[in-house]
């Protein structure tokens, strides 16, 4: 081990690993990620392993400040290591994760390719919360309860998905503007030492 | 009076632990064979029982699909093969009583279920799954297919072999094989003591006992709408089959072509667009379906009665719905102004 | 909030009571329910008291009826989730014990027909 405990790059066993400063902060993000995912995991729902996806706060924050690719890192990151963690690895639970995972990307790609001013937080954090639950719902009725009483489950996830999914936008917005705020100041101070 | 008291109050306890045995069941289950889905419903049994005559059907069905599959790889493609060259085919005896009750169902339809006219519904293109849009074969091509007539007329059989005195027969038991393979099915759930079952094999079924309290209730589906057209109630031990030009088609140039070929034009056949027939045995109402299918709306009540069939229900490209007499004492029209014609051929 | 969000909200205001009516209409009582168990379905009746022992994936869950009602009573899951649902007693109610693959709906009246012929 290097005895700077925050170098990121091992001389010792000969390989090198460079990592920028972005790729710390894309780390910490998963690494609260999979924190949000353990947590939510122990949250009931009428539907076990159909959640909200508060977890989705992360992933939308990524979008937005590094684009869609680091988003899909950073969120199939969270669905493996969370679900590893918890020990649902490729259980149904896993398979419903994933899907809503993916069902929110592929909503986001099509977000990201929108034109004019596109979305802002709110409205990016509740359709990826919506596509979210459809992802699961969908999941879940195709492999494992093909049952059609199921759709009777569907507007109270729905109305999950709407109010965590607007909560979650708020917490974007608000993440942003620190981390904005942050950004400022730091450069204010830099520009301060410069002088 | 103490010993009627008794007695009442004995006839009383036994009625009402009767109640509180498992309530009515029916139990269903899908699966995949014979080229389609296969519905089972099977009322009133433990669990195991229920799997158990979902097992048979299963494996009969499969048998009859590989042995008698007109298109995949299988002992078919060769008997084809070897009808082609004139040879002589040695068979053992589940085959022979197949094709035996073909070659009596034929003749009785006066060869319109004809089972050997396979080149010309391969030179359609219903020889797959799933047949693309594009054309029907040309005009000379099927008047060269049709002129060589083959039919069950041509075959003989023995004990142990099968010869052709026609180079053109080849075997397709599509209008046959289903009716087949569901009274295997439904002969091996007898024997394995099970009374109330319906085996439903891509819409075609055979339903014997009942569920329980109530006879079993069939829907027939509207040819050419949403919805099921008339309803019945089926009694003991019967089939209800139906031959209808929405089951199989393509589309050509602004036409629909479907899958039931009148071997004598050798078209598609276009009088009838579909048909119901009831009758205990599967393998008959199959056969007979197709046949008064391609009959039509004049002919069908003198093959119906050559086959032994008294209740047909034909409904033809106008919506009218021609039923023989002891059709109509039975089947329930569940649509509104329908234009229904009996057909009383006792006369 | 950009003009797109707008738009994402007035979607979902549309969505939610869409769904709420076209799911959540008829409050019939129950008169029967169906089972199923992988794809094998079971159709029982709610006027007799039984309790149903069903293998699933997992294990064995226990399916109670009572007084016209269904419930799960017992579950290998680890969750419970579908006992927690409770007694289930007006039409379209529905509980499910995704692990073990077995749901439980109920219906207002018995389906018309047994089977569909074409």
């Amino acid at each position: 081990m290097s005895d700077d405990p925050d170098s990121a790059a091992t001389t010792k066993t000969g390989i090198s690993v460079t990592t920028t400063p972005e790729d710390h902060v894309i780390a910490w993000l998963a690494a609260l990620a999979i924190a949000i995912h353990i947590i939510e995991s122990v949250l009931p729902s009428p539907l076990p392993g159909v959640k909200p996806g508060l977890a989705n706060v992360i992933t939308i924050a990524v979008f937005i400040l590094y684009g869609w690719r680091t988003a899909v890192w950073v969120s199939m990151l969270r669905v493996l290591v969370g679900s590893i963690l918890i020990g649902t690895f490729l259980s149904p639970t896993f398979m419903l994760s994933f899907s809503g995972a993916i069902a929110s990307l592929i909503v986001l790609w099509l977000a990201s390719r929108l034109p004019g001013a596109g979305l802002g937080p709110i409205g990016l954090c509740l359709i990826a919360a919506m596509a979210h639950m459809f992802g699961q719902f969908y999941t879940a009725y195709l492999l494992f309860i093909p049952h059609d009483g199921l759709f009777k489950l569907l507007p109270l996830l729905m109305t999950a998905a709407v109010i965590f999914g607007i909560i979650s936008g708020i917490i974007v917005r608000s993440m942003l503007q620190h981390l904005e705020k942050r950004k400022n100041d730091t450069t204010a101070q830099r520009n301060k030492q410069e002088e | 009076m103490k010993p009627l008291w008794l007695s009442l109050l004995l006839i009383a306890t036994l009625g009402i632990t009767a109640c509180s045995e498992a309530p009515p069941q029916v139990h269903k289950a899908k699966l995949f064979t014979l080229g389609t889905l296969v519905d089972v419903s099977v009322h009133h049994l433990d669990k195991a029982s229920a799997q158990q005559a979902v097992k048979i059907i299963e494996d009969e069905l499969a048998i009859i699909n590989r042995q008698w599959h007109a298109w995949q790889d299988g002992p078919l493609m060769q008997i084809n093969q070897q009808l082609a060259q004139g040879k002589t085919i040695t068979i053992d005896s589940s085959s022979h009583h197949f094709l035996q009750q073909a070659q009596r169902l034929a003749a009785n339809s006066d060869q319109l279920f004809n089972p050997t006219i396979g080149s010309l519904v391969e030179q359609w293109g219903f020889h797959s799954d799933d047949r693309p849009d594009a054309a029907p074969p040309t005009k000379k091509r099927i008047n060269a297919a049709r002129k060589q007539m083959p039919s069950m007329a041509n075959i003989t059989l023995t004990a142990t072999t099968l010869t052709s005195n026609n180079p053109a027969v080849q075997f397709d038991f599509g209008a046959f094989g289903k009716g087949y393979a569901i009274d295997r099915a439904v002969e091996q759930l007898k024997q394995a003591g099970i009374k109330d079952a319906i085996v439903n094999a891509g819409g075609d079924l055979r339903a014997i006992g009942s569920k329980g309290d109530r006879p079993w209730r069939i829907g027939v589906r509207h040819p050419s709408e949403a919805g099921v057209i008339a309803s019945i109630e089926t009694d003991g031990d019967e089939s209800v089959f139906t031959s209808g030009n929405y089951e199989r088609f393509f589309d050509f140039d602004g036409r629909r072509y479907h899958h039931i070929i009148d071997p004598r034009s050798g078209y598609p056949a276009n009088d009838a667009i579909s048909v119901t027939v009831i009758h205990n045995n599967a393998a008959t109402a199959d056969a007979a379906a197709t046949a008064l299918f391609i009959a039509g709306t004049t002919q069908w009540p003198q093959i119906a009665k050559q086959m032994g069939i008294d209740e047909v229900m034909l409904i033809d490209n106008d919506l009218t719905i021609y039923m023989s007499a002891k059709m109509a004492q039975r089947i329930q029209i569940e649509i509104d102004d329908a234009q229904i014609k009996i057909i009383d051929d006792e006369r | 909030m950009t003009r797109a969000d707008y738009y994402i909200v007035l979607f979902a205001a549309l969505l939610l009571p869409y769904l709420y009516i076209s799911q959540w209409t008829g409050d019939k009582a129950g008169i029967s329910a169906t089972i199923m168990n992988g794809n094998e379905t079971t159709e029982v009746s709610l006027a007799h008291d039984h309790t149903l022992e069903i293998d699933g994936a997992l294990g064995t869950s226990t399916i109670k009826i009572e007084n016209g009602k269904i419930r799960f009573t017992a579950s290998p899951c680890l969750g419970k989730q579908c006992i927690h649902s409770g007694w289930l007693e007006h039409a379209g109610e529905f509980a499910a014990c995704l692990p073990n693959r077995i749901s439980v709906a109920v219906l207002g009246e018995a389906p018309r027909f047994d089977s569909i012929n074409f």
